[in-house]
This record gives structure tokens, C-alpha cells and sequence, in this order.
């Protein structure tokens, strides 16, 4: 891989982000740590379906499907037939890989809203399965709860989640930086000139798909084994893929570090809604900000935060 | 094979493409020679860009053969025949609109291999060659397509074929919503590229002066049928030929 200057400096950014995130249980409470886990898994289910849909244009309604893959393969794995955890995750990442091939097939035909509208669709049909089908492994509409934690603790679920996260973000980062990531792009941009310019973009979109669906089958995993359960309702409702679409979107989509703002930004907001809107509110109200900022900045977050700090350079000369 | 050295480097035989109810094309068979510049014209709706889209593979003929340097193409995918050698411009100029003129060389020149695009840097040194050599500056390199203007539009689409290195050049309207001038230095670089590079070029354009100077031969096509064949003069004096561009 070509790392060049301009790489470098980027990386230091990553790293002085790394390091204050790290600094950070020194100074706030177990409270707010636990409000950030949610946000590091967030993340990562942001920058998966950022890697997917915001490079190629192939919008995904239906990322709950994979990383439900991944939550029920190690939950019932682990829950059901005693596997340890240390295979049920790898497991459960294969099997939402596997999930991602499935979720590509209309890909190779149909773009667009027919595109997401299936992928919708797919979402659907898996949540309707974990309920009827063999309710005795899935545990039916109630779900699987008491799985076994990876880690216990506030400060050490806060570690390792962002751990991944961070792992996850630098490594899609610096592959969007490379003429894949531009070939990506230039599938949402024009995929026929794609082609005409001799690529296979079957294999691109197929390589996307599955980095993308990787990415969220190791969040899946993760996640419901910090969380300790997992039922189709948490697990495929709207309002959670809706979470994953705003966080993508309103830290500005296609650029990794976006979707990740956008995570932390949604999920403190969220918080300090709760006490003054207990109930659905909460998710119309975010719903209305996030679209005020997309229609008044649809760049998202991240190029306000660029434009911010450029003007504060101009002020200090 | 031998017949690679012999033969032409395209020939079609015999193509089709209806859509619905409409026949685009009924029955085209045509060969290009190796180093050939063959003109394709005839009045709006013929079925050029039609026949273009299915040696590109762009469209799967309804019936008919493609063959290239002796081999049957037929049912080869886009991406291969580009690697085989056929490239194409586009009637409406297609660019990637949110990179800039060197990324969109830089996708043209990327190869098909994931793992190269991942592992090998890209090579800003060639795609500025490749910029100058269709006619884009220094700065022309670093702006976005709604920057530029149509002619450039066009040099970017001619960037990015050269950049898959083509032996057969398809080029749709290459002069449509040009200036004199930039008809004058579009032509100048298809001239250059084929002195250079010995390419062969099919050619549509409804500009038929533009035309004349860079065709060997001439096709006419009217109604998805081929009316006319032979040189420039000998089409343009054609009975059936001024009838259909009259009718239009
Ligand atoms: N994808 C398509 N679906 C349906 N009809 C089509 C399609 N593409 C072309 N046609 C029809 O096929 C006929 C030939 O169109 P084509 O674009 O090949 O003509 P052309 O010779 O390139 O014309 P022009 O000079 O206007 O570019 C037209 O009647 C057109 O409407
Ligand atoms: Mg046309």
C-alpha cells in the first residue's frame, strides 16, 4: 500500500483520536462510558453500511438482516449448543459474509429503490423467521438473554468496543483511500462507464458487499454478547435501522470518519433526550434534526467540523 | 490463429436488437480492417448508437455474431472486450461527475484485480501524461467535470479510453456540441493517436464535414438497415442516402 504525506497526517489525526478516547474513562463516569459503547457499535454498523451503500450507491434498507445473522449464529451457538465464544463469533462473521453473497444477489440486477426495497425486504423475512421458525433454538418472539459477556465491566466494554471500532474504522479508511475505494465510487457514480472502462463490477460490488457485511457481522456479534440477549423485535425494527441510516447520514456518508461522528453525535443526543422524552417522540424529534442538518448540510457533520477548523486557521493568521 | 493477421479486426455479422415492438437494428453485418477508419452515419434513430452499445456488450443483440481479431465475441462481458481492446466514447459524455479529470483516468487506468487496487499506489505521473496527451493543462487535471466545457468533456471520455490502451476505437458523436475549434482539435488528436498509436476508429457523427477528412469508408445506416456503403463521396452522392437524411 502507497502511503503517502498526506496519508501520514491523517493517520496522526486517528491517532491523537485513539489516544484521547483512550483517556477518557480517567475522566467521565461508568455512565456516560455505557452511553459510548452503544455509540462504538453504532459505528461500526454505520461504517458498514457506509462502505457499502455510500461508496456504490447500492442503498441498503436491510443491514439489521446481517447483523442479525451474526447476533442469532453466535447466540444460539454459544446459548444453545455451549460452543465457546471464541468460535461462535468467527462463526457468526462467516455466516453474515455468507449473509452479505445472499443480500448481493439483486445487486447483480436491480439498482436503486428497487435495490433497497429488497434488501428491505430480506430484513422482513428473517424477522418473520426468528419468530416462527424452531421458536426452541431462536427462543421464538421472547428471544435468547443471558449470554455469556466477553468482558464485564463499563471500562472494559468501553476498551474493547472501541478497540474494534477504531480497528475497523482505520482499516476501511485506508482502503477507501486506495484505487479500490476510487473504483467503488465510480460505481455509484456511473457503474456502466464502470465497465466500459474494463472493469468487472460484479466482483467490486461482491467485494463491497462483503467487507461491508464482515463489518457487520463482527458489531453483531459483539454486540449482543456486551448486551447479553438478543429478539427479533430489538433486532429488526424499524427505528433501529433507521439509527444505522441517520448515523451514516448525518455524519456524512463516504468518508468512514462521518458515519463514526455521526454514531457518537446520535447516540449522546438520544441520551439527553430520554429524560425529557421518555418514549417514541425521541426518535421523531432526532429524526427532524437529522433532516434539517441533511437538507441545511448534506455533507454531514464531518464538513462542518473541516470547515470549522479551516476558519479558526484564517482567524489565528 | 491465423486468422488474426489476415482477417479484419471486427466484424459483425448479421445483428439484431428489437426492443418491444421497436427494431433497432435488423440485420447489420459490417467489417473493419486493422488501422481502418470506418464512418457510421445516417439520421436520428437509425440504430448507431445501438449497434455501438452491443459491440460493447452494453446490449445483448436479439441475434448475430460479434467477432474481434478472429475470435467470437458474442457472449464475452463489457469488461473483457475492453481487455480484448474495444473501448468507447459516449454520445452523452459519461464522466465520473464527482472526480476529478485525473481520478477518472485513474479509474480507467486502475487494473481489474482487487488486490492490485488495494496493494499498488496510483500513478499520478502517468494519468498527467495521459491528461496532456488528449489536450487537458496542468490545472484541467484537478477540476471536476462540471467545469469543463463539452469539447473537454469529450477529451476526458477520449483520457479515459486511452488509458485502457484500445486497438478499436468506438466514438459517438465525437463532435456534437463542439466549437469550430474544438471540432479542429478533436480531430487533430483522433489523427495524432492513430499516427502514434495505430488505432482504428469507427466513427458516428452527423457532422459530415467534420467527418470526411478522417474516414476511409463510409456506412449508411437508415432504419436500423445498412442503405449504403463505400467512400465518403461515393455515399454522399447516393440516391437512398440523400432520401433518407431528406425524410428526416
Ligand atoms: N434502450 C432502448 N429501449 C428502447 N428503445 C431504444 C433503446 N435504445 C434505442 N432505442 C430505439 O432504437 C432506435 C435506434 O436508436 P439509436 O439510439 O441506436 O439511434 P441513433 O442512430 O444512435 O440515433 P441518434 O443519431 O439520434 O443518436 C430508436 O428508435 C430508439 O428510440
Ligand atoms: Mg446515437
Amino acid at each position: 500500500m502507497a502511503i503517502d504525506r498526506e496519508t501520514l497526517r491523517y493517520l496522526g489525526w486517528w491517532l491523537a483520536f485513539g489516544v484521547l478516547m483512550c483517556l477518557l474513562p480517567f475522566v467521565v463516569g461508568t455512565g456516560t462510558l455505557r452511553i459510548l459503547i452503544f455509540a462504538h457499535f453504532l459505528a461500526m454498523f454505520a461504517m458498514s453500511w457506509d462502505f457499502l451503500s455510500g461508496r456504490t450507491g447500492y442503498i441498503s434498507f436491510g443491514h439489521p438482516f446481517l447483523i442479525g445473522i451474526a447476533g442469532y449464529t453466535t447466540a444460539i451457538l454459544s446459548f444453545r449448543f455451549d460452543v465457546p465464544i471464541y468460535y461462535s463469533i468467527p462463526a457468526a462473521i462467516v455466516a453474515t459474509m455468507v449473509g452479505g453473497t445472499l443480500f448481493f444477489l439483486p445487486a447483480l440486477r436491480i439498482r436503486g429503490t428497487y435495490f433497497a426495497l429488497v434488501t428491505l425486504a430480506f430484513m422482513e423475512i428473517l424477522y418473520q423467521l426468528t419468530k416462527v421458525v424452531a421458536p426452541k433454538i431462536t427462543g421464538g418472539t421472547r428471544g435468547i438473554s443471558g449470554l455469556e459477556a466477553i468482558v464485564t465491566g463499563a471500562v472494559n466494554n468501553y476498551y474493547l468496543s472501541f478497540g474494534i471500532m477504531f480497528a475497523i474504522g482505520v482499516v476501511l479508511w485506508l482502503l477507501i483511500r486506495t484505487r479500490l475505494g476510487i473504483a467503488l465510487s465510480a460505481i455509484r457514480m456511473n457503474e456502466e462507464a464502470v465497465r466500459s472502462t474494463g472493469h468487472n463490477t460484479t466482483k467490486l460490488k461482491l467485494f463491497a458487499f462483503t467487507v461491508s457485511a464482515a463489518v457487520s457481522g463482527i458489531g453483531g456479534a459483539f454486540y449482543v454478547h456486551y448486551i447479553g440477549s438478543i429478539a427479533p423485535r430489538g433486532m429488526f425494527e424499524i427505528n433501529f435501522l433507521f439509527t444505522i441510516l441517520v448515523a451514516a447520514l448525518l455524519g456524512g456518508a463516504e468518508t468512514i470518519i462521518g458515519p463514526i461522528m455521526g454514531a457518537y453525535f446520535l447516540t449522546v443526543l438520544l441520551e439527553y433526550l430520554r429524560p425529557v422524552m421518555p418514549g417514541m417522540e425521541r426518535y421523531l424529534l432526532y429524526g427532524g434534526i437529522a433532516l434539517v442538518l441533511y437538507v441545511v448540510r448534506p455533507e454531514g457533520i464531518y464538513s462542518i467540523i473541516v470547515d470549522a477548523g479551516r476558519k479558526v486557521q484564517e482567524w489565528r493568521r | 490463429m491465423t486468422a488474426t493477421a489476415t482477417g479484419p479486426l471486427l466484424e459483425v455479422r448479421d445483428l439484431h436488437m428489437t426492443f418491444g415492438g421497436i427494431r433497432a437494428v435488423q440485420g447489420i453485418s459490417f467489417q473493419v480492417a486493422e488501422g481502418e477508419t470506418l464512418g457510421l452515419i445516417g439520421p436520428n434513430g437509425a440504430g448507431k448508437t445501438t449497434v455501438f452499445n452491443m459491440i460493447m456488450a452494453e446490449l445483448k443483440p436479439t441475434s448475430g455474431e460479434i467477432w474481434f481479431k478472429g475470435e467470437n465475441i458474442t457472449r464475452v462481458p463489457t469488461y473483457e472486450r475492453v481487455k480484448r481492446g474495444i473501448a468507447r466514447t459516449y454520445q452523452v459524455p459519461q464522466p465520473f461527475a464527482e472526480m476529478s479529470v485525473g481520478a477518472n483516468i485513474r479509474v480507467g487506468m486502475a487494473p481489474d484485480d482487487i488486490w492490485k487496487l488495494v496493494s499498488e499506489g496510483a500513478d499520478h505521473a502517468a494519468e498527467a501524461d495521459i491528461g496532456r496527451s488528449v489536450g487537458f493543462s496542468g490545472e484541467q487535471i484537478d477540476m471536476l467535470p462540471s467545469e469543463l466545457a463539452m469539447g473537454d468533456l469529450r477529451r476526458l471520455e477520449m483520457a479515459r479510453n486511452v488509458a485502457v490502451s484500445p486497438r478499436l476505437l468506438l466514438l459517438d458523436e465525437v463532435f456534437a456540441g463542439l466549437t469550430l475549434r474544438e471540432i479542429g482539435q478533436i480531430s487533430e488528436l483522433l489523427v495524432e493517436k492513430k499516427r502514434k498509436d495505430g488505432l482504428t476508429y469507427i466513427i458516428v457523427s452527423h457532422d459530415l464535414r467534420a467527418l470526411a477528412p478522417l474516414v476511409d469508408r463510409v456506412i449508411v445506416m437508415s432504419f436500423g438497415e445498412v442503405i449504403a456503403e463505400g467512400t465518403f463521396d461515393d455515399v454522399v452522392r447516393d440516391e437512398a442516402v440523400r432520401d433518407a437524411y431528406l425524410g428526416q
